[in-house]
């Protein structure tokens, strides 16, 4: 994943709480489109490429968790792709 | 008036680009679907459509028709959408049969279908109508006469630092609200500017689509847009980025810095409402966080509440003047007006509305909705960096059925980030509930 550790949740807390001024253990588990659109733009700068996130797969997350599944996915299979 | 001009300067980029012949001819088209389904003068069409070039299209043939246009985000649930239809006794309504395009997409390449819904003539005589968070249930309705939208395309023509003719305004917020819609689209019409939304909402496509063309480009948008930005590097010099200017709530002063220090473009700042649309402006970040009062509005302080000039009450079936009387509109902003300068400075707001990425949520409607949930006793809803509901349910009930029932009836950018569901609600002596941030956040954890 070009030199990148693996995306952990806590990467993506740290990134919410940039987003929301907010320590990270109190960045809320539940994200909106805004959070969504941030961590999405984060992690491509983090892993220097474009997710290849489908309509679906976006409106499926509602949680970090969710977005943290849904990340791994697509990495995944931009790194094999 | 938007739709004249040579055939062929383009209006749009999507990024194919749309002349003005295009859009005419697509336009007439519009009208002809509208007026089969059902469509007259005097009548309305309700507007359910994501941005699109179906939306911009729908809403010029449902002006052209003579017609209102009634506005409806295409994030309000169903839910809200009836009621709001219910009200608004629109002709038609118009709403995507198919919506293509990508994840995080601005702009959608949607195709429309128009169905009928009564035989009614519009609720009043404007010509466009929208709706904002409203303190007492149900959204507020806003409307704007033709006139009061012409003023405002005006206004904008008169000041200083906008995007003028030949250029290019990469377009951020929704058209479906009063930035984009007239700071955006209408002016862009008017004044000959390109419109073009960036391929999908990420720092790097808002550089990209400012890279597009030579042409020197004014990137419009909210707060959020800012970070966005300021977190994207740049990989080279960027000459046609004049300005990025942006509406809704104060920018944090370090977000601005690392903004001007990234790019070392002018950071501009915008005032505004739905019922009156742009008020005042600081297109150069020379006042910050102040702002000085666009051409032809007056700005007053009246017990630390900030009034703005408006000839006419902006709401349908509403009358209350705590909000608007004798010409005046009540902003409910909390704010100064300097009496040498005549610059206002905003400082927070005086009721319970908050912006989320730009868009106004009342506080109220959201606890008022969570409060008449199957299943909950009471709810206090606060705004805690985030939309933060404290529940008290009356039986069993867990945050999974509650984020489900809110989904079916609130928009998501209105929805609650954080639920805590709490055995009871901590209370006054008298029996009111409290809304201490810090005593609910004490329960929270008890």
């Amino acid at each position: 994943m070009a030199g990148q550790p693996d995306l952990g949740r806590a990467d993506l807390v740290t990134m919410l709480a940039e987003l929301t001024g907010k320590p990270a253990t109190e960045v809320p588990d539940r994200i909106g489109s805004m959070e969504l659109a941030w961590l999405v733009h984060l992690v491509e700068q983090r892993h220097e490429r474009r997710l290849d996130l489908s309509d679906d797969q976006l409106a499926g997350i509602r949680t970090v968790d969710d977005a943290l599944a849904v990340f791994r996915t697509a990495l995944t299979v931009t790194a094999d792709g | 008036m938007l739709l004249a001009g040579r055939p062929t300067d383009i209006c749009l980029r999507l990024p194919e680009p749309v002349d003005r012949a295009a859009l005419r001819r697509l336009v007439t088209a519009a009208q002809t679907r509208l007026a089969t389904a059902g469509l007259r003068p005097g009548g309305a069409a309700a507007l359910r459509m994501p941005p699109s070039l179906a939306y911009v299209v729908n809403l010029l043939a449902t002006w052209r028709t003579g017609a209102q246009a009634i506005l409806l985000d295409h994030r309000l649930t169903d839910h809200e959408v009836s009621r709001a239809l219910h009200r608004l006794t629109p002709q038609v309504v118009v709403a995507p049969v198919r919506t293509g395009g990508g994840a995080l997409r601005i702009f959608l390449d949607v195709t429309e279908g128009v169905t009928p819904y009564t035989d009614r003539p519009a609720v009043s005589g404007h010509a466009v109508i929208q709706l904002s968070s409203g303190s007492t249930g149900p959204s507020k309705v806003i409307g704007r006469t033709a006139a009061d939208l012409v003023a405002e395309v005006h206004r904008y023509t008169r000041i200083d630092g906008v995007a003028l003719p030949g250029e290019r305004i990469v377009l951020l917020p929704s058209m479906v609200h009063v930035l984009g819609l007239v700071g955006g689209l209408l002016y862009g019409l008017h004044a000959g500017v390109e419109l073009v939304p960036p391929e999908r909402l990420s720092g790097d496509a808002v550089l990209a689509a400012i890279a597009a063309a030579d042409s020197p480009a004014t990137v419009l948008g909210v707060p959020f847009h800012i970070g966005l930005l300021a977190f994207t590097r740049l990989d080279g010099p960027l000459p046609q980025f004049k300005r990025m200017t942006t509406g809704g709530e104060l920018v944090p002063v370090a977000v601005a810095r690392a903004f001007t220090d990234r790019f070392g473009v002018p950071l501009g700042n915008m005032y505004g409402m739905t019922e009156v649309g742009v008020i005042g402006t600081d297109l150069y970040g020379r006042h910050r966080p102040s702002i000085a009062p666009a051409p032809g509005i007056e700005v007053r302080e009246v017990d630390g509440e900030l009034q703005v000039s408006c000839p006419a009450s902006p709401y349908v079936g509403l009358s209350d003047p705590t909000r608007w009387a004798d010409g005046w509109l009540h902003t409910r902003d909390a704010g100064t007006v300097d009496p040498d300068t005549g610059l206002v400075t905003v400082r927070g707001r005086l009721d319970s509305q908050v912006s989320v990425g730009g868009l106004k949520v009342d506080l109220t409607e959201v606890e008022t909705t969570v409060a008449e949930l199957p299943g909950v006793a009471a709810a206090v809803v606060v705004w805690d960096t985030g939309i933060t509901a404290y529940v008290q349910p009356d039986g069993p009930l867990s945050a999974e059925v509650l984020d489900k029932l809110l989904a079916e009836r609130l928009a998501g950018y209105k929805r609650p980030r954080t639920l805590h569901l709490l055995d009871q609600l901590p209370r006054t002596t008298t029996g009111k509930l409290v809304r201490s941030v810090e005593a609910l956040r004490t329960a929270a954890v008890r």
